[in-house]
């Protein structure tokens, strides 16, 4: 465990090479049958149902408001992709650099799991864990072991296919993911790690992560999501759902570091039932187009979560960032904060939402979302809003899009540092305090890393 | 000490950058490496633009004139190219810098100062800082703290001395240091800025102040009075006690007189 690094290449030269490549399919209904193949039939049934829901549904359109600053007809085409070569397959050694590099950085972790190019390739768990019933492992291997759990929760009414054109669409093709279940009142001391790394330029990438955290358990899951920078769209599609039980805590991280090239698509969905914690992060740093989901549903009274993110663009990034939060019990309690820095000509939107359903009376729900703008070329659009069917709640919201302060800069001028110095601290020390709301093993460090280099290239 | 200026300013005329608004009109200044001068003048006498002028503050633009520092003219210079060829200015009212550590912070601006390649050795840089923070009795928490952000009034000012300390210049420029300490505060500004003197003998200080008080803690070896953007009397310590006896009334009126001719 102390070098899960090399734990990937060990595990990679136990595997079979393969004798031939997967032709690269085109998303259609075909692609759908063939992942079928040898499934159970709710699975199926799940897959074909989904498959016609993307069919049946329209294209989002910058008219609508969730759409409005993401122009999908222009960033992707659907018919341009090809599903990715089944990443279990790769040719014996052949782990990219760019993988390990990033597992190398790591700090200590109770498991890790290895997705390439969609496909669980590397699992190890903590066998005092394992003893206790902690489940890390592939959906492709819990399909049959642990088909109930699966059945339960997968795809079910937490992310329907009727959520969206995309996350139909995901529902139809994911090919692996991560399924991490703790048993009641089990509690991990140190995270799970999942690496995740895409390498063929002009494949889609559909994958999902299923965390169910028993009652009294504890856990948190830090993802980090890879590759290089591709000339061809890309499609990296992501379906999160995460599960707290009562009195569960729960804090799950996704660092996006993907290259140029890439659509990252990611649709969230967070239930906390009563007396618990469920905490998002969500870095977006890579890609060429980030889309994000989140929705934050808070079922039970004692419910608590936060939301943070934070995200640093240059060049011709493009984030566009939509969260709700959802009170539906009474008693509960939700903070987002969501900070972004833009250069270049990169642009971000961020449209939030604070529901408080009938009855969720005694709600405490705040959101906020700023943004440092250090170019007069990019852009930050922020849309906040609330819907509140209660009438004993406390919420606020609130957005901001400020310039580099010049009287700050002419400060740290004056210290002696160069533009570029005084602008990495500004930077680091502005999107800092999201990190400081969730301070697991490493993370800080690593993203720190990563906006520095960012930095340096700039 | 040597007789060549480290600063040399002539015939400086200055206006804010946007407008048609002169504020320096015509200022000399001469100052020897180990000097300690001081400005004071009335408010809006042009005293803190003087010391952003020499900064290299992109609100003011010089309009005519010349500034020498170390034989140099800086007139060209970036702010950060000033501060790299020694100097300093402690600002009157410092800025916030929102989740950047006074440690951080610092240990970049060393790293400013070296080559390419080098690297500030972080463990010499903790003691340093833990050295000069005790020097003016900063609480180690201080380090950790975010650039003068939730600072009092004085906790900010000992923060800009505690950098001048870090960053050793060779020329200080002390922008009103002393209003808004107490008197405890400042004798311990005071002696701080003495013990850097002590260690760098060369090291010269402009130092702008309102008030006589301070000058009991750091003694001048000039004192120059400022009214309407220039320089009007120089002389010894006397000169800051008289102007403590009679303030600058005569002085106004005689700019008043002048501004009239100018008018006319």
């Amino acid at each position: 465990m102390s070098n899960p690094a090399q734990a990937v290449e060990a595990s990679s030269a136990e595997e079979e090479p393969s004798a031939e490549e997967d032709t690269p399919s085109s998303l259609d209904g075909g692609a759908v049958e063939r992942l079928s193949e040898g499934a159970p039939s709710w699975l199926s049934e799940r897959r074909q149902h989904a498959w016609s829901v993307f069919e049946d549904t329209p294209l989002p359109s910058t008219r609508s408001e969730e759409w409005r600053y993401t122009d999908v007809s222009r960033l992707l085409k659907f018919a341009d992709l090809r599903v990715a070569p089944d990443g279990a397959s790769g040719e014996e050694g052949t782990r990219p650099a760019g993988l390990t590099a990033a597992m190398d950085e790591d700090e200590a972790a109770a498991g890790h799991t290895v997705v390439v190019d969609g496909s669980v390739v590397h699992v190890d768990l903590d066998p005092a864990l394992e003893q206790q019933g902690v489940i890390l492992t592939s959906l492709r291997a819990a399909v049959h072991e642990h088909g109930d759990l699966l059945e339960e929760w997968l795809g079910t009414e937490i992310l329907p296919p009727e959520d969206g054109k995309f996350q139909a669409l995901n529902a139809a093709l994911w090919s692996d993911g991560v399924l991490l279940y703790v048993p009641p009142n089990v509690k991990l001391d140190l995270p799970i790690r999942t690496t995740r790394w895409i390498s063929h330029s002009g494949s889609a990438v559909f994958t999902r992560t299923l965390i169910v955290a028993e009652p009294g358990s504890q856990v948190s899951y830090v993802e980090e999501l890879l590759s290089e920078d591709f000339d061809q769209r890309t499609l990296a599609s992501s379906a999160v759902e995460i599960i707290a039980r009562d009195g569960a805590q729960v804090q799950y991280v996704c660092i996006q570091r993907l290259g140029r090239g890439v659509f990252c698509q990611s649709a969230q969905r967070t239930l906390a039932h009563r007396d618990s914690k469920l905490d998002t992060l969500n870095v977006s740093l890579g890609a060429s187009v980030t889309r994000l989901d989140l929705n934050a549903r808070l079922l039970g009274p004692g419910a608590h979560s936060e939301l943070l993110g934070l995200y640093f663009g240059d060049e011709d990034q493009h984030f566009d960032h939509c969260t709700s939060q959802d009170h539906i019990a009474p008693d509960t309690g939700s903070d987002l904060l969501y900070k972004g820095a833009l250069d270049d000509r990169a642009q971000s939107a961020f449209r939030g939402m604070i529901r408080v359903h009938r009855g969720a009376q005694r709600t405490d729900a705040y959101q906020t979302n700023r943004n440092l703008l250090l170019s007069d070329d990019c852009r930050a659009n922020s849309l906040p809003n609330l819907e509140i069917e209660a009438d004993d709640v406390k919420c606020s919201h609130g957005a901001t899009v400020g310039q580099l302060d010049s009287e700050a800069l002419f400060y740290l001028l004056s210290r002696g540092l160069s533009r570029h110095q005084a602008e990495r601290l500004v930077v680091l020390g502005f999107l800092g305090e999201v990190m400081a709301r969730l301070p697991l093993g490493g993370v800080v460090k690593k993203v720190t890393r990563a906006i520095e280099r960012k930095l340096k290239n700039g | 000490m040597s007789d060549t200026p480290i600063l040399t300013i002539t015939g400086l005329r200055a206006k804010v950058a946007d407008e048609d608004l002169e504020i320096l009109t015509g200022l000399d200044l001469e100052i020897r490496p180990g000097e300690v001068h001081t400005i004071m003048g009335p408010n809006g006498s042009g005293k803190s633009t003087l010391a952003k002028v020499l900064a290299g503050h992109p609100e003011y633009e010089v309009t005519e004139g010349e500034i020498v520092f170390k034989g140099q003219s800086i007139l060209e210079m970036e702010p950060n190219e000033r501060a790299l060829a020694g100097m300093f200015l402690a600002f009157q009212y410092p800025t916030e810098i929102p989740g950047v550590s006074i440690a951080n912070f610092l240990r970049t601006a060393l790293q400013a100062r070296l080559e390419d390649g080098e690297e500030v050795d972080l463990f010499d840089f903790q003691d340093e800082l833990m050295d000069r923070m005790k020097l003016l009795d900063m609480d180690p928490s201080f380090a950790e703290r975010p650039v003068n952000d939730g600072f009092s009034g004085g906790e900010k000012k000992r923060n800009e001395i505690l950098q001048m300390a870090v960053l050793r210049p060779s020329l200080a420029l002390m922008d009103e240091t002393d209003s808004g300490l107490d008197i405890d505060a400042l004798q311990i500004v005071a002696n701080g800025v003495n013990t850097l003197r002590e260690e760098n003998p060369e090291m010269a200080i402009l130092l702008i102040t309102h008030y006589q008080r301070m000058l009991n803690y750091i003694k001048p070896d000039a004192v120059h009075v400022m009214v309407g953007g220039r320089i009007v009397r120089s002389g010894g310590p006397e000169v800051a006690l008289e102007l403590e006896e009679q303030g600058y009334a005569d002085w106004k009126e005689k700019e008043e007189e002048q501004e009239e001719v100018v008018t006319a």
